[in-house]
């Protein structure tokens, strides 16, 4: 029994990695209808940024702070050019320019910070285990878990009972009305993008007390993300956080059962759910034509 | 412009600068096929072989993402599964190149028409995630079913190409082999193109709801479309494995599609003959310029940005856009 | 954490070197005047194998550097190329380097699938080439050719090896074997399996996943659930330090012993980022970094990179070193492939790998393989100290 209940927290965890990577893709995709291929580098350079930091000495706390603000500031210069152009353009036209940014970024980020793997060098105080009826859990994944679900919380608040979410949302469902309220449209999808890269970059520094970091890992969070969002439907973060459950549970408890088939189960699960509700898990209601 | 999520480009270029900027992309594309021929080397005329192999591939799921607004992220599928195929036929029954071709053809029919059917009901973002996934489901298969596909080593050692007594395996011959391929599956996307079915696959593109509406069915049209397609890459990916007698998982991953989407892209979306220009360009510089640079990737990721800011239409259009300019003035 | 800061003390090492390096280069220009001969690494320099790719370079270049940028009275000219660890583009590759830069030598290749993808073309062009790393069995066995020469192990060197430490001094019943799941995992759990039987050992569970596993945390509750007594695995890069802390992270690390191939505590690629995540495990490798034969190069290369070298760099400038031996039996005439290779084959070369034999029958180097342990080193950080060596392995080779 116990050793269920360890493997329900594993895949948990991971399910809350999943959902972390996704949020700020989530934000930017379902809110501005912005699709953003450079999340998966957000991802990594919050990674490095964070390993730097604590290998340089500084606070360890403070580490994830700071992956949130430089991750943040490349979004506002990203923002500033191209991004800025193409938020009107087509879903085609985003992927392809986000797509040939994240290339860019991977030799930059491979440039600057070497191809070698490199790990969070975990503060002593989260690297103990606590003893799950018997077993070990480690204090991290506990950590991931917690500050998943606090900023998972906290960004739903944001967006949907606060005047400056109803702002986004509404930019999402008419510009120009909006503007005519003399709200600053540009600069309310600027706030969006820029929370949406410091995300991004936070997700990458807890991720990489589990994953490490190293070129190619933003290619497999990215698509990790792209899947988690979009099965969840571009709706809601109800069904983004949805999605990083199934994802996760169904990952993980393959690799329980059947390890060697883990991935083709996980795609295969996710395919299936794409069939059967071919516009996600969680659709909005909108007006077609 | 938000409410539905259509990924084509909207924006039709003008009829005229259209046309032109074809014209020109097809002149560009013979002239510069023939340069392998008079160069001579073998490694041009193989360079040139896999180029137009793929370019096929490029211009098959151009009449996808041109013709129907269907960005599909599993391409590579299509096209190395028929390469896959082939190679493992040669093992067994010898590669003749009619025998090669029909089981490629069918092959590429086989998994194109799995994705358009499991695809069936997506659009958007929603399409191309789902043809990731199922593209990635076949990149599983070859990378796990070793005792066909060898696993991770991929496949080497198997017969070559041949024409009854007749050996294809000399640069010059695949060269040809190639280019042959590559003309007629031209004539059959063009063909299709501008059938009523093609006009009818834009219609889908453009207005789904109305097309159905109006008694088309979009399902069937989509899965024809995904059938012609599959068949084209097909061909190209039968023969593809004979250029350099090898055939690996790295052909039907995702990566491959992607860099098929950009190739597509480079060349100009809709333009069939765009599709030869994107891999000669993209091919070109990979090779090429990592020679000198580490730095290579960037050099690509930079020119692929601005491609994309600068001529969002390629350059088949791109062309036609300064043809029209130059005589006006 | 690995970046390395240029100080003022590496610009002066560096500038002291590159003018002992021209003061020996010049003599040689002005005696010889010849047409240089022409080396090719084909590596990765993007890609998965990255930064394996960079050390192999930094390891080749270190002995060309050393050997004063010639061989056998000739100038030699290092042309590097990127494969990306795809087997498609390698080829590509390959082909341009003979046909349009007309190479002497190719040597390199990480990837085992990359080997075999170009394993006909330059057979067929009888191009002499040398296999640094790649350990696919077939190499040596049916795929073996006239002018491919393997100075590095093959896959089964290392399995071998490992089940007869394993049954000798770990345990002979009760361990699991995890793998990832492709063909590089495939050979060396498979001929760990088949000594470790012949033995007469007995293997338990045999677990495989998927390269690029992200999170090792079920399988990891897997194996504190059925407490083997010991686990024989095998992981790449990123995958490898994964594994290894998560072990550590659930409080295994000491109470399973962990063996494997020596890329999974690889010393350079792997231990640095798995930190003391790697100590206590047990690897047989054709390479250890605290071996007499290869003192030499380590302290070199800890002086030119700053790092401790593992396989990749250390396989790079063994490489070079066959190269070499290869190019001064023929006076730098490398036409001559034949009395090239005879050279290799009558007696053995010296190298940072120790003495290397090569097997007349497929090219295959016959290495000593060392039994590695991973314990503190002398500055506190992991490393891998030989514990054991065993002489002279060779592949059984082609079947007679």
């Amino acid at each position: 029994m116990s050793y269920y209940l360890v493997q329900t927290l594993n895949a948990l965890s991971f399910s809350v990695l999943l959902m972390l990577t996704g949020l700020g893709l989530s934000l930017v995709l379902s809110l501005m209808n912005f699709v953003n291929l450079t999340h998966g580098s957000f991802f990594l350079l919050g990674g490095y940024v964070a390993i730097h930091w604590i290998g340089a000495g500084a606070p360890w706390w403070m580490a994830f702070p700071a992956a949130f603000v430089i991750a943040g500031a490349v979004g506002l210069v990203l923002d500033r050019f191209p991004f800025g152009r193409f938020y009107p353009r087509t879903h085609l036209m985003q992927v392809l320019l986000t797509y040939g940014l994240s290339v860019i970024f991977a030799d930059l980020m491979r440039w600057g910070f070497g191809a070698d793997t490199v790990s969070l060098p975990t503060p002593e105080l989260l690297r103990g285990v606590v003893f799950v009826a018997g077993l070990p859990f480690p204090i991290y994944r506990l950590f991931i878990i917690a500050t998943g679900g606090v900023l998972a919380l906290g960004l739903w608040y944001a967006i949907d009972r606060t005047l400056w979410g109803a702002a986004i949302r509404a930019c999402v469902i008419d510009r120009g009305i909006v503007e005519t309220l003399g709200l600053n449209t540009r600069r309310i999808f600027t706030v969006g993008v820029v929370l949406a890269a410091g995300l991004g970059g936070l997700g990458g520094a807890l991720g990489s007390g589990m994953l490490s970091a190293y070129p190619g890992l933003d290619e497999e969070v990215l698509l990790l993300a792209l899947l988690v969002v979009v099965v969840g439907g571009l709706g809601s973060f109800g069904g983004t956080v949805l999605s990083a459950l199934l994802l996760g549970f169904v990952t993980t408890f393959s690799r329980v059962w059947l390890p060697e088939f883990a991935n083709f189960l996980s795609l295969g699960i996710m395919a299936a759910v794409l069939v059967m509700w071919p516009s996600g898990l969680v659709v909005r209601k909108m007006r077609q034509v | 412009m938000s409410a539905h999520l259509n990924t084509t480009t909207h924006q039709a270029p003008a009829p005229a600068k259209y046309r032109l900027g074809d014209k020109i992309a097809a002149g560009l594309v013979l002239l510069l096929a023939l340069i392998p021929l008079v160069s001579g080397d073998g490694f041009s005329l193989r360079f040139g072989a896999e180029i137009l192999l793929i370019g096929t591939a490029v211009m098959s799921l151009n009449l996808l993402i041109g013709g129907g607004g269907l960005v599909s992220l599993g391409h590579a599928a299509v096209f190395g599964a028929a390469g896959y195929s082939a190679a493992v036929a040669a093992g067994s029954w010898g590669a003749q190149l009619p025998v090669m071709l029909v089981i490629g053809i069918f092959a590429g029919m086989l998994i194109a028409s799995i994705i358009g059917l499991v695809t069936l009901r997506s659009a958007g973002l929603f399409f191309l995630v789902l043809t990731l996934v199922v593209g990635q489901m076949v990149w599983e298969l070859a990378f796990r079913w070793r005792d066909v596909t060898g696993g991770a080593d991929g496949l080497r050692g198997f017969p070559k190409l041949a024409l009854g007594s007749l050996r294809l395996d000399t640069p010059l011959a695949l060269y040809l082999v190639a280019a042959a391929i590559a003309l007629v599956g031209w004539a059959v996307t063009r063909s299709f193109q501008r059938a009523p079915i093609g006009q009818a696959l834009a219609g889908v593109r453009d207005q789904p709801i109305r097309m159905g509406a109006l008694g088309y069915q979009v399902g069937r049209i989509r899965v024809t479309a995904f059938l012609l397609a599959g068949a084209v890459a097909g061909a190209a990916g039968a023969i593809y494995p004979f250029v350099n007698q090898y055939i690996g998982p790295n052909s039907v991953h995702w990566s491959m599609s992607a860099a098929l989407i950009i190739m597509a892209v480079i060349g100009g979306v809709g333009s069939l003959y765009g599709g030869y220009l994107g891999a000669l360009v993209y091919l070109f510089v990979q090779t090429e310029v990592s020679s000198y640079t580490d730095r290579w990737q960037l050099v690509i990721g930079l020119i692929f940005v601005a491609t994309v800011i600068l001529m969002p239409n390629g350059i088949a259009h791109w062309l036609g856009q300064r043809g029209v300019r130059g005589g006006r003035s | 954490m690995t970046s390395t800061s240029i100080t003022r003390r590496h610009l002066l090492a560096a500038t002291a070197a590159s003018a002992l390096g021209l003061g020996l280069m010049r003599p040689v220009r002005a005696a010889g005047g010849t047409t240089p001969i022409k080396i090719a690494l084909v590596t990765s320099l993007s890609g998965p194998f990255a930064a394996l790719g960079e050390s192999m370079r930094a390891g080749l270049e270190l002995l060309i550097a050393e050997s004063g940028r010639q061989m056998g009275g000739r100038p030699v000219t290092l042309l590097v190329e990127d494969d990306q660890g795809k087997p498609d583009e390698a080829v590509r590759k390959v082909r341009k380097l003979l046909s349009q830069d007309k190479v002497d030598v190719l040597c390199g290749v990480i990837s085992a699938a990359v080997a075999l993808a170009i394993r006909d073309i330059v057979a067929d062009a009888k191009a002499l080439t040398f296999i640094s790393i790649a350990a696919a069995n077939g190499l040596a066995r049916e795929a073996a050719s006239p002018y491919i020469f393997r100075p590095t192990k093959t896959s089964w060197m290392l399995g071998h090896t490992g089940a007869l430490w394993t049954y000798d001094k770990i345990a002979k019943e009760g361990g699991i074997t995890l793998g990832s799941d492709y063909a590089a995992g495939r050979e060396y759990v498979g001929d760990f399996i088949n000594t470790y039987r012949q033995q007469g050992g007995k293997v338990g569970q045999q677990l495989w996943t998927p390269l690029g596993t992200a999170d090792f945390a079920p399988i990891v509750m897997n194996l504190a659930a059925a407490a083997p007594s010991f686990v024989y695995a095998f992981f790449p890069g990123a995958d490898a330090v994964r594994f290894l802390q998560q072990m550590r992270d659930f409080k295994l690390q000491d109470k399973i012993r962990v063996i494997g191939p020596g890329a999974l505590f690889d010393q350079e690629d792997v231990l640095p980022a798995a930190g003391d995540a790697g100590l206590g495990g047990v690897n047989t490798y054709h390479q250890s970094p605290g071996a007499p034969a290869s003192a030499a190069f380590a302290a070199a290369y800890l002086k030119a990179r700053n790092r401790i070298p593992g396989e990749a760099s250390t396989s790079a400038y063994a490489t070079g070193q066959v190269i070499r031996a290869g190019i001064e039996a023929v006076a730098g005439d490398i036409a001559q492939k034949d009395k090239l290779k005879e050279r290799l084959l009558s007696a053995p070369v010296s190298t940072a790998l120790g003495p290397m034999r090569f097997d007349a029958r497929n090219n295959q180097a016959i290495l000593d393989i060392y039994v590695n342990e991973v314990r503190r080193g002398a500055d506190g950080k992991p490393f891998n100290t030989v514990v054991h060596t065993y002489p002279a392995i060779q592949d059984p080779g082609p079947k007679a």
